[in-house]
Formats: C-alpha cells, sequence, structure tokens
C-alpha cells in the first residue's frame, strides 16, 4: 500500500469498526428490533430524531448490557492484536502471541484460586483482581526468569513462558482438582473466554490496557523499528535490546493482564491480526500497530457477533469462534505456496 | 439464628391466621436478603427449584424459568403447570435472558445457574435491581463452613421462598405434612443402616454426592446411610477403589430419562472388576430417581418414601 492510501485505508477501517459495533449492539441472546436498539441507543434523544421510545427492559438491556460489551470487544480486540504485533516483533517469532507467554495460565490460576478457596470476598470486583494479580506474577516469573539469561536473545523469552505456562496451568489444575470438581466450569469460562461480564465501569480496566499499549507504541515507536533488523544493527543504531525486550515484554504483560481479567482467554487474534495486516501496511510500527488495532477490533467485533447468533439464545464461549477462525488461518498459512525463487 | 427465628415467628403469626407482613428478612448463604413486598415477576431457575415454586402455586408472580429442557424431559403435566411462562434460556441462563423480562426476583444456586464470577451472579443481578435467592444446598461453593446436609435444605429453602412471597403460613403446614410423612417410614433394619451408593454418572471415576448434598440427608432419612457421606463437598467425584473398598449394599442410581433408564449403568457396574463383587451390584438391589428428586425440592419426599420401600425389600430377602 502506497504511502497515501494508508489513511484512507484506516478511515476504512474505523467505518467497518463502527458498522459492527452497530451490529453488535443490535443482536443478542433476546430479540430487540433494530429501531427499539436505536431509540434505546438515543437514550432521551430518541424523541427528537422521530423514534418512538422504548420500555425500560430494552433500554436497560441495550444501555447496560450490549453497548458496554460492543466497547468491550473492539478495546480488547484492538489490544490483543498489538500485543501480538509488539511480541512478535521482541521475539522474533512468528507464533508469539499474547497467551504464548503464561500470562493466560497466570490468570486462570488467579481466579480459579478465588472460586475454589475464598469466594467472592471483593464483590463483583474479586474475579478480575484475582486474575489481573495471577496475570502480572506471571509474568513476573517469566522477567526474573530472562533477567537471569541476559543477553542470550529471544528464545530464552519463548522457553521462559512457556515453563511459566506450565507452571501455572499446573496450579490450576491441582485447584480445580483438590476443590470442588463442579468449579471445573468456571475454568471454562476463563480458558475459553467470554465478553458477558462488559459492564460500564469495569471498562475502564480494558481502556488502560489499550491505553498502556498505545502510549508505549507511540514513544517507542522508533526502537522498535530499529530492533526489526536484528539485535546487532540494533546495538549499532544506540538501542539496548535486551532492555527494550523487557520492557515490551512488561507493557504486554500488564496489558494482557487487564484484557484476561474481564474477558478470560480469547486465543488466536494476537498472533492471527499481525499477520494478517503486515502484508497491507508493511511491518514499521506505526502504521503496523494502528492497522492491528483496527482489524482486532473487527476481528473480535464480529466474532462476538457470531457467538451470540449462532445457538441463541445460548452464548457460545467466544473464543470457540476465534479458534476455529485461527485454525483456519494457521492451516492456510502453511498451505500457502512459496513465492518462486 | 436470630432470623430463623424470625421466620418461625412470622411462621407460627400467620398460621395462627395473621395475614404475613411485610418487610421479610431471610438468610441467603449467611447473608440477610430483605423484601418489603413479595416479588411479582419472578425468574426460577432448574426443575427442583421451578417445583419448589409450584409447590406454593406462585405461577402468577413468575415470568419465566430457565434452564430446564436443555437438561431433562419433562412431562406433560409439568408444562401443564407452567401454562404460559417462558423458557428464558434452555440451560444456564444470560444476563440478557433474565433482563429480557425485566424480573425483580431470581431463584437459583452456584452452579444451578450461576458460576463465582461469571455474568448472573446475586452481585451482578443486584446492580439492575433483581434479588437472588440462592439454593441453600449450593452455599457450600462459596463457604466452606456450612453445615453437614440435612432435610433442613429442603424444609428451609422452602420455608423461604413461601416467606419472600407472603405465603409462609401455606410453606411451613406443607413442610409439617412432609415431616410427618417422613416420621411414619419403618426404622431402620436391625443390624445398623444399610449402605447406601448413589451413582450419578462418569465412568473413569464415579461422581456422586458428598457431605453437603442433600441426598446425604434423603438416604440417612430413608434408614441408610451413604458411604460417601465423609467426601468434603456436596456433589463430586470419587474413585471406584474407595466405594469397591466400603462394599455398598444398596444403590441409587440417577435416572437421566433419555431412554434406557439406568440399564446403562447397571451394566457399567456389573462389567466393573471391582464394583462387580459388591454386594450390591451382585444382588443387583437398587432404586432409580430422576434428577429432580435427588436434588433439593418438593419430589425429595416421595423419592425418601422409594428408597424406604427399597431398603426395606431387601432386608426383608
Amino acid at each position: 500500500m502506497t504511502g497515501r492510501a494508508f489513511p484512507f485505508a484506516w478511515l476504512g477501517g474505523s467505518l467497518l469498526v463502527m458498522l459492527l459495533a452497530l451490529t453488535s449492539v443490535t443482536k443478542g441472546s433476546s430479540p430487540v428490533p433494530l429501531r427499539d436498539v436505536l431509540s434505546a441507543v438515543a437514550g432521551p434523544l430518541a424523541p427528537r430524531l422521530g423514534l418512538r421510545p422504548v420500555e425500560v427492559t430494552v433500554q436497560r438491556i441495550v444501555q447496560e448490557l450490549r453497548l458496554p460489551r460492543a466497547l468491550l470487544a473492539a478495546m480488547v480486540g484492538a489490544g490483543l492484536a498489538m500485543v501480538g504485533a509488539l511480541l512478535q516483533t521482541a521475539t522474533r517469532n512468528d507464533l508469539a502471541d499474547p497467551f504464548l507467554f503464561g500470562l493466560s495460565s497466570g490468570a486462570s490460576a488467579g481466579a480459579v484460586a478465588v472460586i475454589t478457596t475464598t469466594g467472592e470476598w471483593l464483590g463483583i470486583w474479586t474475579l478480575p483482581l484475582a486474575a489481573l494479580a495471577g496475570g502480572l506474577l506471571s509474568a513476573l516469573a517469566v522477567l526474573l526468569m530472562v533477567n537471569r539469561s541476559r543477553n542470550e536473545g529471544p528464545e530464552k523469552l519463548v522457553l521462559a513462558g512457556l515453563a511459566t505456562s506450565f507452571v501455572f496451568g499446573a496450579l490450576t489444575h491441582y485447584l480445580v482438582f483438590a476443590g470442588d470438581q463442579r468449579a471445573a466450569h468456571s475454568v471454562l469460562f476463563w480458558s475459553l473466554g467470554g465478553l458477558g461480564l462488559a459492564r460500564w465501569d469495569n471498562l475502564a480496566l480494558a481502556m488502560a490496557g489499550v491505553g498502556l499499549l498505545a502510549l508505549y507504541a507511540a514513544r517507542r515507536r522508533h526502537a522498535l523499528d530499529g530492533l526489526l533488523a536484528g539485535d546487532e544493527t540494533a546495538q549499532s543504531l544506540g538501542l539496548r535490546p535486551d532492555r527494550l525486550r523487557a520492557e515490551i515484554f512488561l507493557v504486554s504483560a500488564m496489558a494482557t493482564a487487564c484484557f484476561v481479567s474481564l474477558t478470560g482467554v480469547i486465543g488466536f487474534v494476537g498472533l492471527m491480526v499481525p499477520h494478517l495486516v503486515r502484508p497491507l501496511c508493511g511491518a514499521l510500527h506505526t502504521r503496523l500497530l494502528a492497522a492491528c488495532a483496527m482489524a482486532g477490533a473487527a476481528l473480535l467485533l464480529a466474532s462476538d457477533i457470531a457467538c451470540r447468533t449462532l445457538l441463541s439464545p445460548q452464548e457460545l464461549p467466544i473464543g470457540i469462534v476465534t479458534a476455529a477462525v485461527g485454525a483456519l488461518f494457521v492451516i492456510a498459512l502453511v498451505l500457502r505456496t512459496p513465492p518462486a525463487p | 439464628m436470630k432470623k430463623s427465628i424470625l421466620i418461625a415467628d412470622l411462621a407460627t403469626a400467620s398460621s395462627l391466621g395473621f395475614a404475613q407482613t411485610f418487610p421479610v428478612t431471610v438468610d441467603n448463604c449467611g447473608e440477610p436478603l430483605t423484601f418489603s413486598a413479595p416479588p411479582k415477576r419472578a425468574v426460577v431457575h432448574d426443575l427442583n427449584m421451578t417445583e419448589m415454586a409450584f409447590a406454593l402455586n406462585l405461577q402468577d408472580n413468575m415470568v419465566g424459568v430457565t434452564g430446564i429442557t436443555g437438561w431433562y424431559k419433562t412431562g406433560p403435566e409439568f408444562k401443564a403447570t407452567l401454562g404460559k411462562i417462558p423458557e428464558l434460556a434452555p440451560k444456564y441462563p444470560t444476563l440478557e435472558n433474565l433482563l429480557s423480562v425485566n424480573p425483580d426476583f431470581f431463584f437459583a444456586g452456584w452452579y444451578y445457574g450461576m458460576k463465582p464470577g461469571g455474568e448472573v451472579t446475586p452481585a451482578t443481578l443486584a446492580q439492575h435491581r433483581v434479588k437472588t435467592l440462592v439454593l441453600t444446598e449450593s452455599c457450600i461453593h462459596l463457604n466452606k463452613q456450612r453445615p453437614a446436609a440435612s432435610m433442613d435444605l429442603l424444609y428451609g429453602d422452602f420455608t423461604r421462598l413461601g416467606t419472600v412471597f407472603g405465603k409462609a403460613a401455606q410453606a411451613t403446614s406443607m413442610v409439617a405434612q412432609w415431616k410427618s410423612r417422613l416420621a411414619k417410614l419403618p426404622a431402620p433394619a436391625v443390624g445398623g443402616e444399610t449402605r447406601v451408593f448413589l451413582y450419578d454418572s462418569g465412568e473413569d471415576k464415579p461422581f456422586t454426592a458428598g457431605k453437603f448434598a442433600i441426598p446425604t440427608a434423603m438416604i440417612a432419612a430413608a434408614g441408610g446411610r451413604n458411604i460417601m457421606a465423609d467426601m468434603d463437598t456436596s456433589w463430586g467425584t470419587t474413585a471406584w477403589e474407595t466405594v469397591a473398598a466400603r462394599n455398598p449394599q444398596f444403590l441409587v442410581l440417577l435416572d437421566y430419562q433419555d431412554g434406557n433408564g439406568v440399564t446403562k449403568l447397571l451394566s457399567f457396574l456389573k462389567a466393573h472388576p471391582a464394583m462387580k463383587e459388591t454386594d450390591a451390584v451382585k444382588q443387583g438391589s437398587y432404586v432409580a430417581l430422576r434428577y429432580s428428586e435427588l436434588t433439593p425440592g418438593p419430589a425429595n419426599i416421595e423419592a425418601i418414601e422409594k428408597i424406604a420401600a427399597a431398603l426395606q425389600n431387601r432386608s426383608r430377602q
């Protein structure tokens, strides 16, 4: 894509995201006609726009459940895709994804520990906070391991992540096994994800994650580009690759922990989206991350629409939808014939 | 304790002919839950709790049920009693399923329609001004300091539900009838209580009822003893080895009403290397019960009578 076309493409992407967000608000596990949805979204302005006012029930469903849900989908989709792109740069590994580094297993271990032992002692905030703490703990473990093995390149980060993932995975399974067997149902939520916990008052957590990523990307975009050229070139540019990697990892971990604490583990978005947009916008980070955010938001909004309509009035865990799409994507990646030499 | 006295007072007051007055406060997993008037738009989850609501004729105050057809087959009689009340979700409801009927009350339990940390919990519903009455058997999932199962799990919940809807007197008199029915059951056979094992499902390990699940109390009321009563959970899995070593004399099998009754469970037990040597399997002494008979609900009483009758037959042989 040429330089000038990018802003237009981004604008097109924004329109698509808005369209999907609107669709997402009109769909749900109970049917509400489009006209009523629009009226509920318009709120007190509805009569002025010529829309008839709707019942309190519809208003509550649209304003307090579906609107925050659509926003959460967009933010988490954007955030996970950005984390994926950052980690793929940091590790120079095509398969890097927000959940490769034990973050997901840390978060679910935190949530499951609370479910099986203490219960909801902080009310509706108990689970998100426990998941956040678990996620950060696992990130810390990875960082400590990586710190011990400085100057050994990105492979160590992947291995450290894998090890942490196993440790927390084992802990989760132990807690489920030792506790009440029916707690296994809750583990399913954390391992397959879902957007049902979206509320206006917890959106701030997702917003913090996205904000952190955007801020970091804006400040470090040139250094990130430098890292693409390889450690030696980066060093000759005055960058410190190991430190940069640790930074990226910390930012990614904190952002991912925010997302996981609200939605559970939604796989494949962070893996897939950077690969999808790179051919269109190139590998330089300003554009790459902007494009990732847009495409990630669109993907998660679309997946959430699918998971609520396929089995209505039941809801499919969203991780099933993204994993199915992601698997197809990886198969396509495998089967793609390499360009002729 | 204070609260239960309050309920008892109310109940006595109403049975003496006074109308029940609001507000009422009932115990809800150790927390007080206050109602200033009977709920008008109630949603009830699962078959057992719906049968409690029906036993109190709450249909006029109900706007929906959830979690019934996704799990069990129900008879035409049930559908007739349900009348025009819609089923909002065949399995666990979403928040949206519930809010779509603008409810003011939800009767459910942990892992009976609600998951800790899930989108539908008493806390999330409270934000939408819906009060949740939690099934007492399920409180154990959040608070490990609960007493072992007793028939009060049914009596207490039934009375609480009645109290909330201003029908405490009706509920108490029904509980009294149930108690007198159970009092008529014959005393346990000489030589101690029969060792009973409840088999719900599972092949590599059996899923059964432990210390805090109501079947343990039901089996005791029928003159038996649940051999897994020391298992520190409500419903949970144990090991075949443990079950076989305790040599059950009688089985309670869960009939999932999928057409072949309990033949599958029985043939599995007969083929199992350790279980086929137990007294219960060798003698083929068992009773098959439905889900709603084995979870807290009015059907428990008839189920206890069935178990007791079967235990009597067994000891006569």
